[in-house]
């Protein structure tokens, strides 16, 4: 149960963000340029990720036994948690600007509306590009977050329930556009996805490599309890020394 | 490729580098009679110091 919840918020909360910062990329690209082709690029990229994930995902995961399997994903996720742990840390401790989707969309838009505009009824291959190259990169991280969640033993449909939430979330939060965007905590939310990632790449590695954590999936609860300890520790550490000017 | 060299490493190299490290470690006391009841707070202990590391260089710059 304790797996399930933690797979089921980490999985919403992770590909939640990665869809925000997706959207807001696209929301520049279709405001700054013309919606169509900001649409077209980001489904090329949606369509490209399908692909690949229909094609490498099954063949993959049927080819590898469960063990190796475990220190590949727990290695990923360590990786990926650890970067977003990391960098919130820096962020709540007031060292790096806060996460900012809104922010991103108001730039990316500027440097979009800097550049020259395609003729009349031709394709805007830049504003294709952008939008597609935007939802590719954020598409890899949910891909890669979601499958790594996912193949852990039940892991499937919390990670799956959990992705299709965000979705929800994410288009909901983009239909009734920006407000919600700017009010989100997001460095916060991008710090607790850090500690449950980081939580589980700890745990599977565990499991990976015949480690038999005391109280099986509870393991998850004090594993995430340290780090969110360790970490906030940094965090304070880091707030109260100076900032050379 | 900058930005996919991002997504893939991470903006700093303490990380992948030191995730590896640990990697290798575990590999190397899993044949220690204890390490199926403790390995797990090792590897704990270990992500923990990849993480110190990692936020070093912010605690050098003031």
């Amino acid at each position: 149960m304790t797996a399930f919840v933690l797979t089921l918020v980490g999985a919403a909360l992770a590909v939640g963000l990665e869809l925000l910062e997706a959207m807001a990329i696209v929301l520049a690209v279709g405001s700054a340029r013309r919606p169509r082709d900001a649409v077209i690029g980001a489904l090329g990229a949606v369509v490209l990720l399908a692909v690949v994930v229909v094609a490498v995902g099954p063949l993959l995961l049927a080819r590898l036994p469960l063990e190796p399997l475990q220190v590949v994903i727990g290695v990923a996720l360590l990786l990926f948690g650890l970067e977003w742990l990391r960098k919130g840390v820096l962020r709540l401790a007031g060292r790096r600007s806060p996460s900012s989707s809104f922010r991103e969309y108001l730039e990316e838009r500027e440097a979009l509306e800097g550049m020259a505009p395609p003729p009349p009824g031709r394709p805007d291959w830049p504003a294709r590009v952008v939008a597609g190259k935007g939802v590719l990169l954020e598409g890899v991280e949910v891909v890669l977050i979601v499958v790594a969640l996912g193949a852990g033993p039940d892991g499937l449909t919390p990670a799956v329930a959990g992705a299709a939430v965000a979705v929800v979330a994410t288009v909901g939060i983009g239909v009734v556009l920006h407000r919600p965007l700017m009010r989100l905590p997001e460095s916060h939310l991008k710090y607790a996805v850090g500690v449950v990632l980081s939580s589980f790449g700890v745990f599977f590695l565990g499991e990976g490599l015949d480690v038999r954590w005391p109280g099986g999936d509870v393991a998850l609860l004090y594993v995430a309890a340290t780090l969110a300890a360790v970490s906030q520790a940094q965090v304070a550490a880091l707030a109260r020394q100076p900032v050379a000017a | 490729m900058r930005a996919l060299r991002t997504l893939l490493l991470g903006e700093t190299v303490a990380l992948p580098v030191g995730v590896a490290l640990v990697l290798l470690a575990a590999l190397a006391l899993q044949g220690a009679s204890w390490w199926e009841d403790a390995g797990g707070f090792i590897l704990l202990g270990l992500v923990v110091v990849v993480l110190a590391v990692a936020l070093a260089p912010a605690h050098r710059r003031r």
